[in-house]
């Protein structure tokens, strides 16, 4: 093992070698002074993490109370989805984005459909979370759609001006006839990620279709909840989301989208 | 790999608990670290279990628990506190100095170790306090920041390079280019 292999597997994890690791630095002495040197500086780190926990007093309580207040809440929250928490409402003030405060509970089961090796990650959990709380509380045209409002069918070119924010567009002079877009907006599920939002019509009611331009997640997984059905879907350069009412076919409105689209980006 | 102990209880409510009690102190170390603010990471907590809460259903794996708190904890802090953030004193160097009143020699390294971890570029630091503070393994550290494990491990390496050298502990190579 050269030294800068050595350096490479001492540095990455130092509270985990292998014997390996240790016999080259015992038959060392060179590697035997890198590997205390990193001992004696891991030490200090584990000194300075444990010495810096000073939990403030009631915070646990705090936390514990959590599900009460926010059982207050939702008893307003149904009347209204404006209702913030007395959390959020102290600092709503202070930061400007809170695009997603006004938070329903959500019982999101998120079930992977197709993994490599294994499930979502924790990250893509939480992503799948967000999007749904994005769908109830930020997209007044999904609410409309399903309740049977009437919304102008948008033409290619009007659904490509959004598209083209995440990097996408359709190509053809004409959408398809199964391919009624009724909304269409640049969107921000995340702050990090450029996204093109569209609304169909479906057989259900409202069908989102989201194109993110940047991967957050890499395997293909589903989501749902009481009211909505979703599959997140990694293409070709970004991910394809769709999201309809319960017992939609989304496969279809899937099939139509990735033909016709083109990454741009 | 980070030690989650199985959350208790067969009602949300009670497995909500037990998530709490096992993990929130983990969870306010690590926000304190990278909000370096007591009051705004107090904050931070409450928002991250709030929408643990919420989204409890969701946690299908319960040794996950941690990794999917500080996954939350992150995206939070990135969504409230990272473009609004106001001028901050750095409390936590104060904080430092004040526990080792009796041991002057301690007091400095580790007041100039604080330093020298926060001043370290977010992709080194990031990584690092994930694995010193959250203590998880190459591959958690990899899902949570989606990054691929030799990515992660390549961070690690650089990252103690940098502190080792600035600390005079590794005057020969900290550098694999």
């Amino acid at each position: 093992m050269d030294e800068l292999e050595f350096r490479k597997l001492v540095y990455a994890n130092p509270r985990d070698l292998s014997q390996e690791v240790l016999d080259a630095g015992r038959a060392n002495p060179a590697y035997q002074k890198i590997l205390d040197e990193t001992l004696l500086l891991e030490d200090s780190m584990n000194s300075l993490v444990e010495s810096l926990v000073d939990v403030p007093a009631g915070l646990h309580q705090k936390l514990l109370s959590i599900p009460q207040r926010d059982g207050q809440e939702s008893g307003t929250v149904s009347a209204s989805r404006t209702t913030i928490s007395p959390i959020r409402a102290k600092k709503q003030s202070f930061f400007q984005y809170y695009a997603v405060a006004a938070s329903l509970v959500l019982a999101v089961g998120i079930v992977f459909s197709l993994s490599f090796n294994s499930g979502p990650s924790a990250a893509d959990v939480v992503f799948g979370n967000e999007l749904l709380n994005h769908l109830y509380h930020e997209n007044k045209a999904i609410d409309d759609i399903t309740g049977g409002a009437s919304y102008t069918v948008l033409g290619i070119d009007e659904i490509n001006v959004s598209l083209a924010g995440a990097g996408t567009r359709l190509l053809g002079s004409q959408a398809s006839p199964d391919f009624e877009v009724r909304w269409a907006n640049p969107c921000e599920i995340l702050p990090a990620y450029q996204s093109a939002h569209l609304v169909l019509q479906g057989s259900q009611g409202a069908v989102s279709i989201i194109v993110i331009n940047n991967s957050p997640v890499d395997i293909q997984y589903s989501i749902r909840d009481e009211r909505f059905e979703g599959k997140i879907m990694p293409m070709q350069q970004g991910n394809l989301i769709l999201v309809g009412e319960k017992n939609e076919d989304l496969d279809h409105y899937a099939s139509l989208f990735s033909e016709n689209v083109e990454w741009v980006i | 790999m980070s030690e989650t102990p199985v959350l208790e209880g067969n009602t949300k409510q009670q497995r909500y608990e037990s998530l709490v009690a096992a993990l929130y102190q983990d969870v306010f170390r690590y926000a304190l670290w990278i909000c370096k603010n007591k009051p705004m990471a107090e904050d931070l907590v409450q928002e991250t279990f709030l929408r643990a809460w919420r989204s409890l259903e969701s946690l299908q794996n319960d040794k996950a628990a941690k990794a999917w708190l500080f996954t939350i904890l992150r995206r939070e802090n990135a969504r409230q506190y990272e473009r609004y953030r106001p001028e901050l004193v750095d409390i936590d160097s104060q904080s430092v100095a004040e526990r080792d009143d009796n041991e002057p020699d301690s007091k400095m390294d580790r007041e100039l170790l604080h330093k020298a971890i926060n001043r370290l570029e977010s992709e080194y630091r990031e990584p690092l306090l994930l694995q010193v503070v959250g203590g998880f393994s190459g591959k958690e550290i990899a899902d949570i920041l989606q990054l691929n494990n030799n990515t992660v491990m390549t961070r690690l390496f650089r990252a103690r390079s940098k502190l080792k050298i600035e600390f005079g502990l590794d005057t020969e190579n900290g550098n694999e280019d």
